[in-house]
């Protein structure tokens, strides 16, 4: 009877430890089971894009630029499938081309003669009669001849993976998405025109660049911020790679790798670039915002 | 000793004692079999004496007394059903007592009897269900360190890329607020691009390089936007988006490019300033990934592009060309803008909430 009794107490004693063990996990914790299995992540979600066009201006700027920085004024027309996925285009055009230090160092102090008898000031002619031979790589003007970006044309997909919102300084709070974009870009290119073949002027004496388009790959990301039902603004990261001859230089075309100079300036010395650019945006969303479940 | 087995009982029956309060009474024992439910109107049973809260169970019918629709003293209160007919005042059910009636919780209900504005009645009041705030800030940063390895490659050096690893250690004063340190080593990672040679050989200009051997900051962090993403609607992550500054010492030197016969340049500190921006996101609450664009600016000493011909160290007058002193130009501000991609471990890894919610 003694050590039925002790049994049983020891018994109930484990068992009242056991259900006095905590039974709800720590704020927070993702509840696999429970009454939320399976509920959606997010209820009543401010559905900012379903089923709406949006139109965003846009000024965008190139990073990392050798020769050129280029400034865009755009614009891009997106129409929201669903609140995750739109089509859209986006399109811009190069309103401002700038000089970087690189390009305003070459052309004061780059030697437009070489060989004997080519004078000391880098962009002055030779005198009458000197044997020094014109570089075919630097216009007197090294400026004009370096490429340009005019426009940007791309049709493009708009993925939308996250969506949250954020707070600024623990007082502001508003309702963010980042997405992804991709497509296929036609860019307008204005480099260096084709010289030095048969039939072609020397390239020693035609620094002329021609317009001419290339096509690229287009993609990147962006944050969208949405202040308002209407109104929202955002940034977005664009890569845009493509070869394009970028100085206007001669650097391919000969030797058994073809890495060496030819005396000719044509597709082999479009080098490859991986161009970036940042675009910042102010959209406009037209159509009723839905709530989500 | 003989009482033992009593403690020992006691004990266990204290232990099995529910550790969670109930706000609610027990529910009623759902009628037997073959008994009439109650009348529409009538209290319903366990009601009058400290029934149940039942928020979905039917209203009874239409003009029935408020008080006998649960309101009663502990009875239940019938949110759903349907408000009586003018007239029928609170507490006609004749058990009304007054308390845990409808009018303690809302003095200017309807049922009331008191004529006041709906539009104020704050049961009619639109709700505006959206939330805005972050409610519980997912990882909490204050007293907790930072460690964060990372791997920076440098973003506008076209000549000269400068790669290398690093690591910041950064402990958090209040929740947004961190100082700490941060080291970069360059080393053996710096690396001549083909774009320098291409420009070298084209324009028959060489441009003053340099290298990096390793870099320390002092810096404090500001963490200005916090925020949360739902990714695919599916699962939910944490951010943070940060500033940081400071200023600190980097060690470079010159890459002998002008004349590369005669110079051999040494590191030499200068002083740095820095400041950046960074992206973190949280996978738990002690270990996320960050990405930060930093600006380490300082003021460089560049190679002369010139060989002098003379030399005011008579040690060096037969041959200027290695006097040390003529082997530097002119001083150049420089920004030697990096991005770091890299993990941050937080230390200790938990804490507990001082609020549940």
């Amino acid at each position: 009877m003694k050590r039925w009794f002790k049994a049983l107490s020891a018994g109930l004693l484990a068992l009242a430890a056991v259900a006095s063990a905590p039974k709800s996990a720590q704020a927070q914790e993702i509840q696999l089971t429970g009454p939320l299995a399976g509920a959606p992540a997010v209820r009543k979600l401010r559905l900012y894009r379903e089923g709406r066009f949006e139109i965003a201006p846009t000024v965008s700027f190139t990073l990392l630029d050798e020769y050129r920085r280029t400034i865009f004024a755009g614009a891009r027309l997106n129409y929201n499938l669903t609140e995750w996925a739109a089509i859209g285009v986006y399109g811009a055009y190069g309103a401002a081309s700038l000089a970087t230090d690189l390009t305003t160092q070459v052309d004061a102090k780059s030697p437009r003669y070489l060989g004997p008898g080519s004078p000391s000031d880098p962009k002055a002619d030779p005198p009458a009669g000197s044997t020094a031979i014109r570089n075919p790589n630097v216009a007197k003007s090294f400026d004009e001849q370096t490429a340009r970006l005019q426009w940007i044309a791309a049709p493009q997909l708009t993925l939308v993976p996250f969506r949250g919102k954020l707070a600024l300084f623990e007082k502001a709070f508003v309702d963010t998405d980042a997405y992804i974009h991709l497509g296929v870009a036609a860019v307008g290119v204005k480099d260096r025109k084709d010289c030095g073949a048969a039939g072609q002027s020397k390239c020693s004496a035609d620094y002329e660049t021609a317009s001419r388009v290339a096509v690229a790959p287009t993609f990147g990301l962006g944050l969208t911020f949405y202040p308002s039902d209407l109104v929202s603004f955002g940034f977005e990261y664009r890569a845009l790679p493509f070869s394009w001859n970028r100085a206007g230089f001669d650097t391919r075309g000969s030797g058994t790798d073809g890495k060496f100079p030819d005396g000719k300036i044509n597709s082999d010395d479009r080098t490859f670039k991986f161009n970036q650019m940042v675009s910042i945006f102010v959209g406009f969303s037209l159509g009723d915002r839905k709530t989500s479940e | 000793m003989k009482q033992a087995r009593w403690w020992l009982l006691l004990a266990a029956a204290t232990l099995a004692v529910p550790t969670e309060a109930f706000a609610q009474n027990k529910k009623a024992p759902a009628a037997p079999a073959g008994k009439p439910a109650p009348a529409a109107g009538a209290p319903a049973a366990g009601a009058a004496a400290g029934g149940v809260v039942d928020l979905d169970a039917p209203g009874p019918a239409t003009g029935a007394p408020a008080g006998t629709n649960g309101a009663a003293a502990g009875g239940a209160i019938d949110l759903d059903g349907p408000q009586p007919n003018n007239g029928a005042g609170a507490g006609t059910g004749g058990t009304d007592t007054g308390t845990g009636s409808i009018c303690d919780i809302d003095p200017n209900a309807p049922a009331c009897g008191k004529s006041t504005d709906p539009a104020k009645s704050p049961a009619l009041r639109v709700l505006k269900p959206d939330v805005y705030a972050v409610q519980q800030i997912y990882a909490l940063r204050k007293n907790r360190l930072e460690l964060n390895p990372y791997w920076g490659f440098s973003l506008n050096d076209q000549f000269v890329s400068h790669p290398g690893p690093g690591l910041a250690v950064n402990y958090y004063i209040t929740n947004v607020l961190a100082v700490g340190v941060n080291g970069n080593y360059y080393g053996s990672f710096n690396s001549d691009s083909e774009f320098n040679f291409q420009n070298r050989r084209a324009t028959r200009l060489a441009v003053p390089l340099t290298e990096y051997l390793a870099g320390g900051n002092l810096n404090f962090t500001y963490v200005p936007v916090y925020g949360k993403f739902s990714g695919f609607s599916n699962f939910i992550f944490h951010f943070d988006t940060y500033v940081v500054g400071g200023i600190g010492a980097i060690w470079t030197k010159p890459i002998a490019v002008i004349d590369p016969d005669n110079r051999k340049f040494e590191q030499k500190m200068k002083l740095d300033f820095n400041a950046g921006l960074g992206l973190r996101v949280f996978f738990n609450r002690w270990f996320a990934v960050n990405l930060e664009i930093r600006d380490y600016i300082y003021n460089e000493q560049l190679e002369a592009t010139t060989i002098s011909k003379s030399s005011s160290d008579p040690k060096y007058a037969s041959a200027p060309e290695r006097d040390p002193s003529t082997w530097y130009g002119q001083n150049s501000l420089t920004n030697n803008v990096q991005a770091q991609i890299g993990v941050s471990l937080f230390l200790p890894p938990s804490w507990e909430y001082r609020l549940p919610k």
